[in-house]
């Protein structure tokens, strides 16, 4: 907690595909090979039906949003030079949900179901997927 | 015919607050005594020991290890189980179930931290793989935040509703003298409060505090001979969403309502028959979902339903959380709910008891919202 280090993901056999995935500016989970259930969190077997075998699959980055906070303590001292910042829990056109810090908010209020799009943000050499508000037009 | 096959035949409470001269083994023993004593009870009656680390507890989960030895319990059935807020109802249930079973006839039940003197905070960050920290996704307050954003924006729920429970506790702390934060609460005071993770203020989070509780549970029968009026468990049940994001109800704590049914269910009553509720109220918001899933209310609708606090005040048609819950008595995790639920029910509570309680709701939920657990006890 003392730490100013930002949290980062530790890669290992079963996250690496996510984080790979996003360093190359793609959004992508797991699909299970043998049921088809698209999940998140990121695992090593499909909470369905208990298969270990999974194919990346990217997706469109496209979500909405589920429900929000706004963070005005710094519970990590990586996050203080940052306060008031936005987290949301944002739901995939995919179906799954998943937590990412909001960017890129000035001007647009919060709203649920507000339309994201993802985006990435770097931290150290790791990119991270997070969501800015997605506005008609912008084509993507 | 409600179970009735177990009692809460003892409990005991430490002196809570800012305590840095004690140690949680310290709070533990004088938990311990009183609640021997409230049961007129030896040491050595005790065949079970069950026990929740607290914050300040390396031990983990061989916490029951550490307090055996340091109390000179040599027990049938032990164990520790970490289920944050939902714990102390769960162990309850596995003596009663054990006692019931015959494996054990007289079980301790323990709780201790020093987490106010410790320096705890509650701020770490859930997620197995990837923790939710990469994105600043941190603490125990940041979670129900989320809960509470949602339902202000489905159902309309307002700041002054969550308010309207914080007011309610205190004033029921006021009556206590054993709570930490007596002095009055208003709501303006309230929404004057520091912003901590919006929508929640400071006055929505409950205290962070030094203490320890114990429960003694034996068969009903038994009670019958001890010090005080037995009372005993006539529902009690469990339910636990484990998952979290992937769940699509997750965030609406669907476990809650499940577990309060079981204990309904099992005790033969319904929301109707319950007098006096200690609802687990590890923030504002947590009141309003016990209201909606223990079927006082329509789901969505509790903020509304609380008419400004007057249906949960003591004299109200539910009083809540009338020590003054996690918010005002005291952060013991849910224990001194139970204590006072058994409190109510034995006619102890002085200025704040509830005329002719004859049942009260206990609920528990802890971890990242996942676990849940409910209690209705009775004469």
């Amino acid at each position: 907690m003392s730490s100013a280090e930002p949290v980062l993901p530790e890669l290992t056999d079963v996250n690496r595909g996510f984080w790979e995935a996003a360093a190359r500016g793609e959004l992508a989970l797991q699909r299970c090979d043998d049921c088809g259930e698209l999940r998140y969190p990121v695992a090593a077997v499909c909470p369905r039906c208990l298969s270990a075998r999974s194919t990346w699959s990217p997706l469109s980055g496209r979500a909405s949003l589920f429900s929000w906070i706004v963070f005005h303590n710094a519970y990590h001292a990586a996050w203080r030079d940052r306060l008031p910042y936005s987290v949301g829990l944002v739901e995939l056109e995919e179906g799954p949900r998943l937590f990412g810090t909001l960017v890129a908010t000035e001007g647009t209020p919060l709203a649920l179901g507000m339309p994201l799009q993802v985006v990435f943000e770097a931290s150290g050499d790791v990119s991270i997927p997070c969501f800015a508000p997605r506005h008609e037009g912008d084509g993507r | 015919m409600a179970w009735r096959r177990a009692a809460i035949s003892g409990v005991g409470a430490s002196r809570q607050g800012k305590l840095p001269d004690e140690t949680r083994d310290t709070l533990a023993a004088e938990a311990l005594r009183g609640a021997l004593e409230d049961a007129g009870l030896e040491k050595d009656d005790l065949d079970g020991l069950l026990t929740m680390p607290g914050t300040s507890s390396p031990e983990g989960g061989r916490h029951y290890l550490a307090l055996g030895e340091h109390f000179g319990i040599n027990p049938r059935i032990a164990g520790s189980m970490i289920m944050g807020g939902a714990t102390g109802g769960a162990l309850i249930q596995y003596a009663a179930l054990a006692i019931d079973a015959g494996m054990a006839s007289c079980v301790a039940c323990v709780f201790s931290d020093t987490a106010r003197t410790s320096g705890s905070r509650f701020s770490s960050s859930s997620g197995w793989t990837d923790p939710w920290g990469i994105w600043g996704m941190f603490s125990a307050a940041a979670n129900s935040a989320i809960v509470a954003r949602r339902h202000m924006e489905l159902y309309g729920t307002t700041s002054d509703h969550l308010a309207a429970v914080a007011v309610t506790c205190r004033h029921h702390a006021s009556l206590n003298p054993g709570a930490v934060r007596r002095e009055p609460l208003t709501v303006e005071e309230h929404h004057a409060s520091r912003m901590i993770v919006d929508p929640l203020r400071r006055d929505d989070c409950c205290l962070i505090t030094d203490g320890a509780v114990a429960v003694i549970v034996t068969s009903a029968e038994r009670a019958e001979s001890l010090r005080k009026p037995p009372v005993t468990i006539w529902g009690m049940g469990q339910a636990h969403t484990l998952q979290t994001t992937a769940h699509p109800d997750w965030w609406y704590l669907p476990h809650q309502r499940a577990a309060v049914q079981d204990a309904y269910r099992m005790a033969g009553v319904g929301p109707a028959d319950i007098d006096v509720a200690q609802f687990y109220d590890n923030f504002t918001i947590s009141v309003l979902l016990w209201l909606e899933h223990g079927g006082f209310c329509e789901p969505g609708q509790a903020g509304p339903w609380l008419e400004g606090g007057e249906k949960i005040r003591l004299g109200g048609d539910l009083p809540v959380n009338t020590a003054g819950g996690n918010l005002s008595e005291s952060y013991m995790q849910g224990w001194l709910h139970i204590v006072e639920g058994v409190r109510q029910i034995r006619g102890e509570c002085g200025d704040r008891q509830v005329e002719d309680a004859e049942l009260c709701l206990v609920t528990g939920r802890g971890m990242t919202l996942n676990t849940s657990s409910a209690l209705v006890l009775g004469r």
